[in-house]
C-alpha cells in the first residue's frame, strides 16, 4: 500500500492552483508543496490511476516550482549558476536533479522543477539573481514570473499525441517529435509551450500556458480525452511512472 | 420476406450483414433492412423507389448513382436535412422523411407547378418580378417553396470535433489504383494514409463485372485489401470524404462528425471517375439509373434493381451490367448500344449468348412514365441517324428499369483544387489531367486510365513516385505505364438526345433540360461560367458531378467551338457538403479568469466579459443592479471597498534604456522619475490619437512596472516589441499581466485595513505619499503596492503573484470585515472614476481623439524631442480644435440621465456626443463627459443633448473633477 501523504485543503495554503475546485470535485486529495498544495491522487486506490497514466492522463502541476529568465546575458548567467543549457532553442535540457531548463529563445529560459517538487534548485536561482551594483551593470538577463504567468499540466500515456492532435496542429507523434523537443504553438486556440519529456517508458508532455486560462484549458483537455478513456491523475501516479 | 421483395439471395450483398436485421421508418411506414444497408438500398429492397421530389418541377425522383453523387436521394432525418439516402446507413429505429413536397411524397400537391413549366424557362426570374413591385408579392411564395429540407432552429448542437493528421503519403481513394499506390508507397517505409469514402475498400472492384464469370473483381479487391491490412505502415480512414485540397497538401476530410486536417508530404489522387447519365426524355424518372448504380444495388446490397430492364450501352461495362442484371433475376429486354458496333468483348459475347437482343447504333429516346411519373413502364429506342438525332421510329420495350452505361467523367475535383490542368482527350471523349502540381500524383480512371492492368500498374507507379517525393525509397521502381490505358471506348461523345417535348434533363438538381441550356446560350450566355450562373447548371447539391460535362458538350455544339478549347467550370472546395458543425468543431473560445474569479461568484457577482476576461460588474441580482452599484460606490466613498483589478495590463520594462523606451512611447517624461514613484502614462498612435493609458511605477533605476488597460495591453506590448526591434534600445519588455493578481482597496478606511496585514511598508501619508510605489508583503504574500487614485479616494493597488491572489483577497476581506469592507465591481468603479472626471480609453475617446481634444495637454511633456504621435499632434494643433471633451452637469434634477452616444446638438447640427453619464451617488445629480464645440467648452456654457424620443435637455459645462475638486481625499 502506498504511503498515505500528509493531506491538506488547498484553500488553506497561500499558493493555490487556479483549478483546485475542479480537482476537488473530481475527488482529488492534496498534499503541501512549495507553499501551496498539489493534487497527489484521486483516492486511495492507485491502480486505476496507474493504468490511466499509461493510457492517457493529465495532472495539474501548477503548484510545483518554476521560474524563468530572459534578456541579454541570460544564458551565460545561468551557465555560471551551473544550469545546463545547450545551444539550441526549442529544446529542453535536463538538469542533474531532474529539473528541466526549456530554452525558448536565444535569450530566454523557462525552468521547471522535477516531479519531486522540492524546489531548491529553483529557489537558489531566484535568490542568486540581483540587480548588482556595478556600473555599467553586468547583463545577466532578468527574472520572469513563470511560477504565476503559466499554468502547468503534464500529459502522459500512449494516446497523448492523438489527444493533442485534436487541440494542436503540431505533429507530436513520438516518431516525429523527439524527446526534449519544444513546440511553442497554439493549443485549443491559445498560446502554449509543449515539451516532450517521457515519464519512464511512458510517452509524456509538459504543457505550459496562460495561467488565467487554466480553467478553460483543463476543460478542453478533459473533453479531448473522453474518446480515449483518459482522465486526471495525481502527482503520485506520475511519479510512479519513473 | 425479411429484407423486402427485391432482396436477393446471400450470394449477393457484400456490404450487408444478414444476421443483423433492423427496422426503420420512411415517411412513417416501417421497413426492414440489414446492417450495412443504406436507407436507399433498404427501401429499394422493399420496392420503394420514389425518394424525393425535384427542386423546381417536383417530379418524383429515385436512385440515380447509388453513390451519393446526386441529389435525388436527399432525405430528412429528424433535425438533419439533406441526408444522402444512398450513403447513410440504416440504424434501428431511424425515422426518415422525404423532402420537398406538399401533402404526400406520392401525391405532392406542388407537382402542379410542372403544368406551368412554360412560364418558368431558364433565367425566368431575371426577366420577371422587377416590374410593378411584383417581387414583393412573389418573394414570400418563392422563399416558401425554395430550398430543400427543414431547418430545426431548436435543434441541439451535435458533438463535432476536429483532429490534425499527418502522413508522408496520402492516398485518396481505395479502389484498385489507390490500393496499389498505398502498398507501393508503404514499401518505402514512410507512413501512408489511405482514405476512402465508403465503409469498404476496393472501390469499383466491389461491384463491377470485369469478366464473364463475374467474380474476378471482388477476388482482386479482397486480395489487395488483405495486403493493406497486413501492412503496418498503412493507416486507413473509411467512410471519410476528402472535401478539399489546400496549399501545401493540406487536405480537409470529413468522417461522421469529425473534421480532419491532414498534412501530407505527397498525395496520390486515385479518386476514380463518375458515371455520367445519358440525356433523353424522362431520363429522371425513378427506375432510370446509372449502370453502376444497378451493380451497386446487386453486388453490395443484394437488391434486384428491377424486374425488366433495358441497358443503354456505349462501352463494355454496359455488358457487365446486363449480365449482372440477369444473374439478379432481372429480365434484360435489350441492350441499346449507341455505338454502330457493339464490339466483340467477352462480356458482349456472354450477353449475346444469353439471347439478349443488342440494338447497335440505337438510342433510348424516351422513358415511358408510369402513373404519376413514379416509375418507368417502357423504354422507347430508335436508330441513331446523326449526333443527337434518331429516325424517330420508336421501338418499345416493356421495362421498369433503364440502366445507362454511356460514359464517365474523372472525379477530378480535388485535382482541380490543387491546380491541375485538365485537357479534353478527343480519343476518349473525356477530360483528363494534363499537368499536375508538385507533390501531387494521379492514378486510375481519374487520370484517364481504365484498363485494369494499366490501373494497377499506374497505381504502383504513382505510389512509388509519391514515396520518393516524400523522401522515402518507395521500393523497386515500377515501370511507367505505356500503351493503351483503356480510356478509348469508355465514353460516348454525344449521349444526348433532345426531345421535342422536352423533359430531357441535363441537370437533375435544377430540373434543367437541354432546351434550357440552348436558350441560355441564345440569350448570350455563351461562356460556360456565364451559362452556369444564368441557368444554374451545376449549382445544385451535386455541383455538376453529372451535368457539367453534358453542359460543356451542349455549349460546344451551340457555339460551334472545339470541345478541346473548353473546360468545365472552376471546381472549388468543398467537394462534398460540410456542416457548419464540422467547420466549428469544438468552437474553442478561450476564457480568462482572475485568481479571485470563484470568490466573485460565491459573493453573487454578475460577471461581464472584458475581452477574454470575466470581471464582476456588480454584486447582486439583476433586479437590484442600480441599487447595488449605488451602494458599492458609496461604500467606497464613505468606508472601504475592494475591487479585483487583475485584468489590467502589466508590463515589466527593465534595462538601462527602460526610461528612454517610455519616453519615446508615451507622452509624458520619465527619465527623471524617481524610484518609488509612479507617473501617468498616455499612449498615442502615430496619428496622435489616444490609444491607451495607465501608470509607470519605477521600482529601480532600470525597472518600470507599467500598467495598461485590460483590452489594450496586448497591443501595447506588441507596439513596444515592434518599435524596439527598430530602435534596439537596451531594454527587456515582458508582458506579465497574467502573472499578477491585482486588487484596489479604496476608501477612507483602506489604510487602516491594510495596516493590519502589511507590516514591512510604512503606509503613512508621509512615508508613502500619493503616487508612491513600494515593494512589500501583505498577509505574507509578496506584493507591489501602488498608491493610485482612479476612484478618487485613499487607496492602494496591490499586485501579488497570481497563484496567491485568492489568498490575498481572502485576507483583505477578512481583515476589513470589522470595517464593513465590501467588494465593488466594474460598474461602481466607472461611476467613481467619472465623479473624478477620469477618462476611459475608447469610451471617452475615439479613433481620432488627440490629447488636446480630451483636455489632456497636461500629460504631454513639452521638452521631449520625440514621442510616438507627437509630430501628428503638433500638426493638428496648428489648426483650431473642432471639438472638446468637457465635463457637464444637468441642472434639471428631474431630467433623465443622458446615455452614451446621445448627441450634443446645436440647432439642426450635430456637434458631438455624450461619452459617459451617470446620476452621481456622491453628488446626487447627473454628471458626465461629452464632446462639444470649442466655443461651448468654457465652464458655465450650456449646450443641448438630444435624448430618447428626440427630447432635448440642457447641460451645463463644469470643471472636472466633479467630486473632491482639490483631490484631497486620494492624497490622504
Amino acid at each position: 500500500m502506498a504511503e498515505i501523504p500528509a493531506l491538506v485543503e488547498p484553500d488553506t495554503q497561500l499558493r493555490r492552483s487556479l483549478i483546485y475546485r475542479k480537482l476537488l470535485e473530481l475527488g482529488a486529495r492534496f498534499t503541501p508543496v512549495n507553499g501551496g498544495a498539489v493534487a497527489i491522487d484521486f483516492g486511495e486506490d492507485g491502480e486505476d490511476e496507474a493504468r490511466l497514466a499509461r493510457r492517457l492522463a493529465v495532472s495539474d502541476l501548477s503548484p510545483l516550482p518554476r521560474t524563468g529568465f530572459k534578456g541579454a546575458g541570460t544564458i551565460e548567467w545561468l551557465q555560471s549558476q551551473d544550469v545546463t543549457v545547450g545551444a539550441d532553442s526549442n529544446r529542453g535540457y535536463r538538469q542533474a536533479g531532474g529539473e528541466t531548463a526549456l530554452r525558448l529563445e536565444p535569450n530566454g529560459v523557462f525552468i521547471i522543477d522535477s516531479l519531486a517538487g522540492a524546489g531548491g534548485f529553483i529557489a537558489n536561482l531566484n535568490a542568486a539573481w540581483h540587480w548588482g551594483s556595478t556600473s555599467p551593470r553586468s547583463l545577466i538577463g532578468y527574472p520572469m514570473p513563470r511560477a504565476d504567468s503559466h499554468g502547468w499540466f503534464a500529459v502522459s500515456g500512449e494516446a497523448a499525441a492523438w489527444m493533442f492532435a485534436k487541440l494542436c496542429g503540431v505533429d507530436l507523434r513520438p516518431t516525429k517529435f523527439a524527446e526534449g523537443s519544444i513546440a511553442q504553438t497554439s493549443v485549443a486556440k491559445m498560446s502554449a509551450i509543449i515539451l516532450r519529456q517521457d515519464f519512464g517508458q511512458t510517452l509524456g508532455f509538459h504543457l505550459l500556458a496562460d495561467s488565467a486560462s487554466a480553467d478553460y484549458l483543463w476543460d478542453c483537455l478533459q473533453d479531448a480525452m473522453i474518446e480515449f478513456d483518459g482522465g486526471p491523475i495525481g502527482l503520485a501516479a506520475l511519479r510512479a511512472l519513473g | 420476406m425479411i429484407g423486402g421483395v427485391n432482396r436477393l439471395s446471400p450470394a449477393f450483398g457484400r456490404a450487408i450483414d444478414r444476421d443483423r436485421p433492423m427496422a426503420f421508418t420512411f415517411e412513417g411506414r416501417e421497413y426492414i433492412g440489414y446492417a450495412g444497408d443504406t436507407i436507399a438500398s433498404a427501401l429499394a429492397a422493399d420496392d420503394q423507389w420514389v425518394l424525393s421530389r425535384s427542386f423546381k418541377f417536383r417530379r418524383p425522383r429515385g436512385v440515380l448513382t447509388m453513390a451519393g453523387q446526386d441529389a435525388n436521394t436527399l432525405v430528412q432525418i429528424g433535425s438533419e436535412p439533406n441526408v444522402l439516402a444512398d450513403r447513410r446507413a440504416i440504424e434501428p429505429a431511424l425515422a426518415v422523411a422525404a423532402q420537398n413536397y406538399d401533402g404526400s411524397l406520392e401525391a405532392d400537391r406542388g407537382a402542379i407547378i410542372e403544368l406551368f413549366s412554360r412560364f418558368l424557362p431558364v433565367g425566368f426570374y431575371y426577366k420577371a418580378f422587377y416590374k410593378y413591385g411584383s417581387w414583393k408579392r412573389w418573394e414570400r411564395v418563392i422563399r416558401n417553396r425554395a430550398g430543400l429540407g427543414k431547418v430545426d432552429i431548436y435543434a441541439h448542437h451535435g458533438y463535432f470535433d476536429k483532429q490534425y493528421l499527418f502522413a508522408d503519403v496520402a492516398v485518396i481513394g481505395a479502389g484498385p489504383a489507390g490500393l496499389s499506390a498505398a502498398l507501393q508507397a508503404a514499401a518505402g517505409g514512410g507512413e501512408v494514409l489511405l482514405i476512402d469514402e465508403w465503409p469498404f475498400l476496393g472501390g469499383a472492384l466491389n461491384y463491377s463485372r470485369i469478366d464473364r464469370e463475374g467474380d474476378r473483381a471482388a477476388a482482386l479487391a479482397d486480395r489487395l485489401v488483405e495486403q493493406v491490412r497486413n501492412t503496418e505502415n498503412i493507416g486507413v480512414l473509411r467512410q471519410a470524404v476528402c472535401t478539399g485540397w489546400f496549399a501545401d497538401n493540406w487536405l480537409s476530410i470529413v468522417q461522421a462528425n469529425r473534421f480532419y486536417k491532414l498534412r501530407a508530404k505527397a498525395i496520390v489522387m486515385a479518386t476514380g471517375s463518375l458515371e455520367q447519365p445519358a440525356v433523353f426524355r424522362n431520363n429522371d424518372l425513378p427506375g432510370v439509373m446509372n449502370g453502376s448504380a444497378a451493380q451497386r444495388l446487386i453486388r453490395l446490397y443484394g437488391v434486384r434493381p428491377g424486374r425488366k430492364a433495358v441497358v443503354i450501352a456505349a462501352n463494355e461495362d454496359a455488358y457487365g451490367v446486363a449480365l449482372d442484371l440477369g444473374d439478379a433475376g432481372s429480365a434484360v429486354q435489350a441492350v441499346v448500344d449507341l455505338r454502330q458496333r457493339a464490339g466483340d468483348s467477352a462480356l458482349a459475347r456472354a450477353v449475346r449468348g444469353r439471347g439478349i437482343p443488342i440494338l447497335e447504333g440505337h438510342a433510348v429516346i424516351e422513358a415511358a412514365a408510369a402513373t404519376g411519373k413514379q416509375g418507368v413502364i417502357a423504354a422507347l429506342a430508335a436508330r441513331i441517324t446523326d449526333e443527337g438525332e434518331t429516325d424517330g421510329k420508336a421501338i418499345s420495350f416493356d421495362c421498369d428499369l433503364i440502366c445507362m452505361s454511356t460514359g464517365y467523367s474523372p472525379a477530378g475535383q480535388l485535382l482541380h483544387h490543387a491546380g491541375a490542368r485538365f485537357a479534353y482527350d478527343q480519343a476518349a471523349n473525356m477530360f483528363a489531367p494534363a499537368a499536375l502540381p508538385p507533390h501531387v500524383f494521379a492514378a486510375g480512371s481519374v487520370n484517364g486510365t481504365y484498363g485494369l492492368e494499366a490501373v494497377l500498374s499506374e497505381g504502383q507507379r504513382a505510389g512509388w513516385a509519391a514515396a520518393q517525393d516524400a523522401g522515402f525509397a518507395g521500393g523497386t521502381e515500377p515501370p511507367p505505364v505505356t500503351g493503351d490505358r483503356g480510356s478509348a471506348g469508355q465514353t460516348h461523345a454525344w449521349p444526348i438526345f433532345p426531345h421535342r417535348k422536352g423533359r430531357d434533363f441535363v441537370d437533375f438538381d435544377e430540373d434543367l433540360q437541354v432546351k434550357d441550356l440552348v436558350n441560355g446560350i441564345a440569350d448570350g450566355y455563351d461562356d460556360i461560367e456565364l451559362l452556369k450562373r444564368y441557368s444554374t447548371v451545376g449549382m445544385g447539391p451535386s455541383q455538376g458531378r453529372h451535368s457539367a460535362v453534358a453542359a460543356v458538350r451542349v455549349l460546344a455544339r451551340e457555339t460551334r467551338t472545339d470541345l478541346a478549347k473548353l473546360s468545365v467550370t472552376t471546381q472549388r472546395p468543398p467537394y462534398m457538403p460540410e456542416k457548419f458543425g464540422h467547420l466549428a468543431g469544438r468552437t474553442f473560445e478561450p476564457e480568462r479568469h482572475t485568481a479571485m474569479h470563484h470568490r466573485h461568484l460565491e459573493l453573487g457577482a454578475k460577471m461581464m466579459p472584458a475581452g477574454l476576461w470575466y470581471r464582476p460588474a456588480y454584486y447582486g441580482s439583476a433586479s437590484e443592479r442600480a441599487l447595488a452599484i449605488h451602494d458599492e460606490a458609496l461604500n467606497v466613498r464613505n468606508n472601504v471597498g475592494l475591487i479585483d483589478v487583475s485584468t489590467l495590463g502589466g508590463l515589466d520594462i527593465r534595462g538601462p534604456d527602460s526610461a528612454e523606451l517610455l519616453n519615446r512611447l508615451y507622452t509624458f517624461a520619465y527619465a527623471k522619475q524617481p524610484v518609488g514613484r509612479s507617473r501617468y502614462v498616455l499612449m498615442c498612435d502615430q496619428s496622435g490619437a489616444i490609444i491607451d493609458d495607465g501608470v509607470a511605477c519605477r521600482f529601480h533605476d532600470e525597472h518600470f512596472y507599467v500598467t495598461a488597460t485590460t483590452s489594450g495591453v496586448d497591443a501595447v506590448y506588441r507596439l513596444m516589441l515592434q518599435w524596439n526591434a527598430q530602435w534596439r534600445l537596451d531594454v527587456d519588455i515582458a508582458n506579465v499581466t497574467a502573472a499578477y493578481a491585482g486588487v484596489n482597496i479604496a476608501g477612507p478606511r483602506s489604510r487602516d485595513v491594510l495596516a493590519t496585514l502589511c507590516h514591512d511598508v510604512d503606509l503613512s501619508a508621509e512615508a508613502f505619499p500619493y503616487m508612491g510605489v513600494r515593494m512589500g508583503s501583505v498577509a505574507g504574500i509578496p506584493a507591489r503596492l501602488l498608491r493610485v487614485g482612479f476612484v478618487g479616494e485613499l487607496g492602494y493597488e496591490i499586485h501579488a503573484p497570481a497563484s496567491q491572489g485568492e489568498a490575498l483577497w481572502d485576507a483583505l476581506m477578512a481583515a476589513g470585515a470589522a470595517a464593513g469592507i465590501r467588494p465593488f465591481g466594474v460598474e461602481a468603479q466607472r461611476v467613481l472614476r467619472l465623479e473624478k472626471g477620469h477618462i476611459i480609453i475608447s469610451q471617452d475617446t475615439d479613433g481620432l481623439t488627440h490629447p488636446y481634444e480630451a483636455d489632456m495637454g497636461w500629460a504631454i511633456a513639452k521638452n521631449k524631442p520625440y514621442f510616438m504621435g507627437g509630430r501628428s499632434i503638433a500638426i493638428q494643433m496648428t489648426r483650431p480644435l473642432t471639438r472638446k471633451l468637457v465635463g457637464f452637469t444637468v441642472d434639471d434634477l428631474s431630467a433623465p440621465v443622458p446615455e452614451e452616444c446621445h448627441l450634443t446638438i446645436r440647432g439642426d447640427a450635430i456637434i458631438g456626443r455624450v461619452t459617459s453619464a451617470v446620476r452621481s451617488p456622491a453628488l446626487g445629480r447627473t454628471i458626465g463627459l461629452a464632446y462639444v464645440a470649442p466655443d461651448q467648452s468654457a465652464s458655465g456654457k450650456t449646450f443641448d443633448i438630444r435624448i430618447e424620443g428626440g427630447r432635448i435637455i440642457q447641460a451645463r459645462v463644469v470643471s472636472i473633477p466633479f467630486y473632491d475638486p482639490e483631490n484631497k481625499r486620494q492624497a490622504m
